[in-house]
């Protein structure tokens, strides 16, 4: 377990919690990585070729939210072929020429992770659609397959494998420098292993990916950070005893890679502290109330005392929104270190998609 | 807002419907009201540098003020008209010497996260240097 939830082995005689810290750690890991969302793809009816098994034409899956789309070509490609369509009138298909747009019109983009589009999808729905049904089990995300004339420009990329790894790569550095301020953890991958990790992602193999994944992720232990009165950077670390400020871990990194998702845009990105200037660790609501304070106000602060009320709660703010990471709607104590360690989707970046709460 | 005492905390009783309703439908609206805002475009300008790397051509002009609002996609037409390179020719761009963003990204979020000096160093080359 500890081997993918720390990039650095405890020495002989690791106190208890950091066994607990590891387990949690690798439990979450475990989580975001076997979450699936349900997808059902549908040829455009006007785009079937002639002679096609119409009523055939919809194809449904459960897919793993680290996988994007261009590796479920191929499977898409092969129900249609053999099931779908005519031979003789399939032939003339460029499969490059292929592409995905929602029902309500908006493109399916090729580098952004299965669960991302998901959940973009959702909350999109929490403004457009009817309001959901309470206990409702997940709807699955209804893709048009288009055949031909692929808008290019925002694609932005080509559907090729190729593409989407090299695409993937391009986040994993850009994650490592925002956290760090170098890719050097990156770039220091040895090219087995840099290929290794895209095959994790093709696979679905959870162990493949975090073999090398773990090289690159800090580690999720918060040491001294969670202590109440104390802070990391104030406590030395000690020559006597085992040092527990991990330098290469989740509270120690200049800034968590996260970008928020509203309805139909746009996309932000800020600074992420993993501590913030108090010493306590930069929590969910911190960061939601300070950068989208229209949508997350900040809570007031409880009323003093008095000898009616001894122990006062602060007043309830309206809930006008959510933050949904991995389909989840993520608790507003969660600490963003922890969210960029453990949540984070396959690519290093913490996506965070916020809807809006209906009646 | 809450101007019926306990009605916050009554609105999030799923038994409770009556009154609330009307709060509710208010609320919706006060959270579309907030994405309209958060929808409008940043007029800002960003200082975007741009660096040649290897064999690249040096250009005449090296700084130029760009809308924080475009995507990095946009940035590389620019960069490819200003070169006077057809889409077809290789072009790689990176920033700070170390990655590719994600065409997506907005010049916005990368100066915020990357910029140094007051800019965002983007640099450009003929190969793929840091693939």
């Amino acid at each position: 377990m500890s081997a993918y939830g720390t990039t650095r082995q405890p020495g002989g005689g690791a106190p208890p919690k950091d066994k607990i810290t590891d387990y949690h750690t690798a439990l979450f890991r475990r989580l975001a990585w076997e979450g699936t969302v349900p997808v059902e793809i549908r040829v455009d009816p006007k785009e079937l070729p002639a002679n096609s098994d119409r009523g055939l034409e919809c194809y449904y899956l459960q897919a793993p939210r680290v996988t994007y789309l261009p590796l479920l070509m191929a499977e898409i490609r092969r129900f249609l072929m053999d099931v779908v369509f005519d031979e003789a009138a399939a032939s003339s298909l460029k499969e490059e020429d292929w592409w995905f747009e929602t029902e309500e019109g908006a493109i399916a983009k090729w580098h952004w992770p299965l669960g991302l589009i998901y959940d973009n999808h959702t909350i999109s729905m929490s403004v457009k659609g009817p309001p959901p049904t309470p206990n409702a089990t997940a709807t699955p995300l209804r893709l048009i397959l288009h055949l031909a004339s692929p808008p290019t420009e925002k694609l932005m990329l080509s559907p090729s494998q190729e593409a989407c790894k090299q695409a993937f790569m391009g986040q994993l550095k850009e994650a490592d420098f925002i956290r760090w301020g170098s890719t050097k953890r990156v770039t220091g991958l040895r090219k087995l292993e840099q290929d290794g990790i895209w095959e994790g992602i093709k696979d679905h193999n959870f162990d493949d990916y975090w073999k090398v994944a773990s090289k690159v992720t800090p580690s999720a232990a918060a040491s001294n950070a969670l202590s109440p009165g104390s802070s990391a950077h104030t406590r030395p670390p000690s020559n006597d005893a085992p040092s527990t400020f991990d330098r290469d871990g989740a509270y120690s990194v200049r800034s968590v890679p996260v970008r928020i998702y509203l309805p139909d845009g746009p996309i932000l990105q800020e600074v992420v502290p993993p501590l913030l200037d108090d010493g306590h660790p930069n929590t969910l609501y911190h960061f939601l109330s300070t950068h989208l304070s229209m949508l997350f106000p900040p809570r007031p602060p409880a009323p003093p005392p008095s000898r009616a009320k001894p122990n006062p709660q602060p007043p309830a703010v309206p809930q006008l929104a959510y933050a949904m990471i991995q389909g989840v709607i993520a608790p507003q104590e969660a600490e963003m270190a922890w969210l960029g360690v453990c949540m984070a989707g396959a690519d290093g970046w913490l996506s965070i998609c916020v809807g809006v709460n209906r009646g | 807002m809450a101007s019926v005492i306990g009605a916050s905390e009554a609105a999030s009783r799923p038994s409770a419907v009556g009154f609330i309703k009307p709060e509710r439908s208010e609320q919706f609206e006060e959270a579309l009201k907030a994405l309209e805002n958060y929808k409008k475009k940043d007029p800002s300008k960003v200082v975007v540098r741009f660096k040649a790397v290897g064999n690249a051509p040096i250009m005449k002009q090296n700084f130029y003020k760009i809308t924080s609002s475009n995507r990095f996609q946009a940035v590389i037409q620019f960069l490819r008209k200003e070169l006077g390179w057809q889409a077809g020719e290789p072009l790689f761009t990176y920033i700070n010497l170390s990655f590719s963003p994600a065409p997506d990204d907005t010049v916005a979020n990368l100066f915020k996260a990357c910029g140094t000096d007051g800019h965002l160093i983007v640099n450009y080359s003929t190969t793929q240097a840091w693939g």
